[in-house]
């Protein structure tokens, strides 16, 4: 009888645990679906921006004096890690953290002197960076990532590009999640700081081929004040569309990684309710026939 | 119909406007541009704080705010990409009081050379352009 009872309360936690992940996961597939609205209402932001500053780029060629250029050897790497606030997610932050002891890994067998910092977004990936030591230069709490917007891209453009720019670190990459799709994505880590040329160059020779295809012709623009001007002037405006879409897809692959994590565990939690009901049940029916058989042999003792 | 010109305004939440307009003029970082169909290519950055006036096809005005960005001119297409945007009816008037009032506050005591008094007194700009518009109500009035 006490296997019995016991049986009961574990069909039912369960049960229990089965509805709260299916829950989790259903939460997790609308707040993908939010990110994604979110991701393609910047979409037509993004690639005007693309447009206008690919253009001037091959206009002003490359600035030799701008600070956005500057190629210096590295002896300081910045980071910008993206990870989620939140756990139950899957392999989504531990990917991010293999990822990070790669290149901490690479870092030491290049150059042992080479120090990193790094900027936080997302309370585990601090948490992981504090655990092991690693010197955390800001760890950005609001506006929160499930709140997420364009002025948070904004602030964090300024801190870095301040830190570039004055010199404190020499060069920035972005660790982010790429999504690719429902069901797939994987850490990224594109270079952030400095500015090159070539970023926009693959893109504008691809214009380039549209253009000549159809009937417009591509005019000369004019331009003002002047080129180099506003294409400086444009380049935080590009630094806050590349962040911001990183963090807009790592916010989607958090929430892809959790929908998918808390799918498996509710169907390995369905699974094993059928399994322990089973179980149940043929105690249950194992335990009729003894008490049946208690009855008839006690019956035919007596007459 | 006269000639016309397309308009687009983006902003990194949404697009506002995508459609045919008789004209524009706008700030830009170094005066006021007014845009005609056909007008050459041109781009341009526009002020931090400023508004665009469209001119519909039918003759009627409308205003909105605009920050931040940069205008081009392309193919008979005018594109403001800015980080902000506003129609003048969108704007919360009671919000921007608030941002003026802290902006103010904020100039009061800090140093006039340090980074933060410009951000002050760029975020008090920006809400003098918008309750502007507002008081303005869309369509009537010159761009000052």
């Amino acid at each position: 009888m006490a296997n019995l009872k016991e049986l009961r309360g574990r069909i039912k936690s369960v049960a229990g645990i089965a509805q709260i992940t299916r829950a989790m996961e259903m939460v997790a597939s609308m707040k993908l679906r939010k990110v994604q609205a979110k991701a393609m209402s910047f979409h037509p932001y993004t690639e005007e921006l693309r447009g206008v500053i690919e253009r001037l780029a091959a206009k002003v060629g490359e600035p030799s004096g701008s600070p956005w250029f500057r190629v210096t050897p590295p002896k300081t790497t910045g980071v910008l890690l993206i990870t989620s606030d939140r756990g139950l997610c899957g392999s989504y932050n531990a990917n991010m953290f293999k990822a990070m002891q790669a290149l901490a890994a690479e870092v030491r067998a290049v150059d042992p002197d080479r120090k990193l910092k790094f900027w936080c977004y997302g309370r585990k990936g601090y948490s992981w960076l504090v655990r092991r030591g690693y010197e955390v230069e800001r760890f950005f709490v609001e506006p929160a990532l499930d709140k997420l917007d364009f002025r948070a891209a904004k602030m964090v453009v300024d801190e870095l590009s301040k830190a570039f720019l004055e010199g404190r670190v020499d060069n920035i990459r972005v660790y982010h999640t790429r999504f690719q799709s429902m069901i797939r994505f994987e850490p990224a880590s594109p270079r952030f700081l400095p500015v090159m040329n070539r970023d926009f160059v693959t893109v504008e020779a691809n214009r380039a081929a549209q253009e000549a295809a159809s009937a417009l012709p591509d005019l000369d623009y004019l331009v003002e004040p002047d080129p180099a001007v506003v294409f400086e002037a444009l380049l935080p405006r590009y630094l806050e569309t590349v962040v911001y879409d990183a963090m807009l897809q790592s916010v989607a692959s958090e929430h892809a990684s959790r929908r998918m994590a808390m799918k498996s565990a509710t169907d390995a939690a369905v699974r094993m309710n059928k399994g322990l009901k089973k179980i149940y049940n043929r105690a249950r029916q194992e335990n009729i026939t003894k008490e049946l058989l208690d009855i008839v042999g006690g019956a035919s003792a007596v007459s | 119909m006269a000639a016309e010109l397309h308009l687009r305004i983006v902003t990194p939440d949404r697009v506002i406007v995508d459609r045919k307009v008789a004209a524009v003029s706008f700030q830009g970082v170094d005066g006021s541009y007014g845009i005609l169909p056909h007008h050459a290519p041109l781009m341009t950055a526009i002020s931090a704080a400023g508004s665009a006036r469209i001119t519909e096809l039918d003759g009627s005005k409308v205003e909105l705010f605009v920050s931040d960005g940069f205008a081009q001119m392309h193919h008979n297409v005018l594109t403001l990409v800015c980080e902000a945007g506003e129609m003048a009816h969108e704007i919360d008037l009671a919000r921007v009081k608030a941002a003026e009032a802290k902006a103010r506050e904020k100039l009061a005591h800090l140093d006039k050379l340090s980074e933060e008094f410009l951000k002050a007194e760029a975020s008090l700009r920006k809400a003098l352009a918008r309750e502007m518009l507002v008081r303005r109500g869309s369509g009537t009035g010159d761009i000052a």
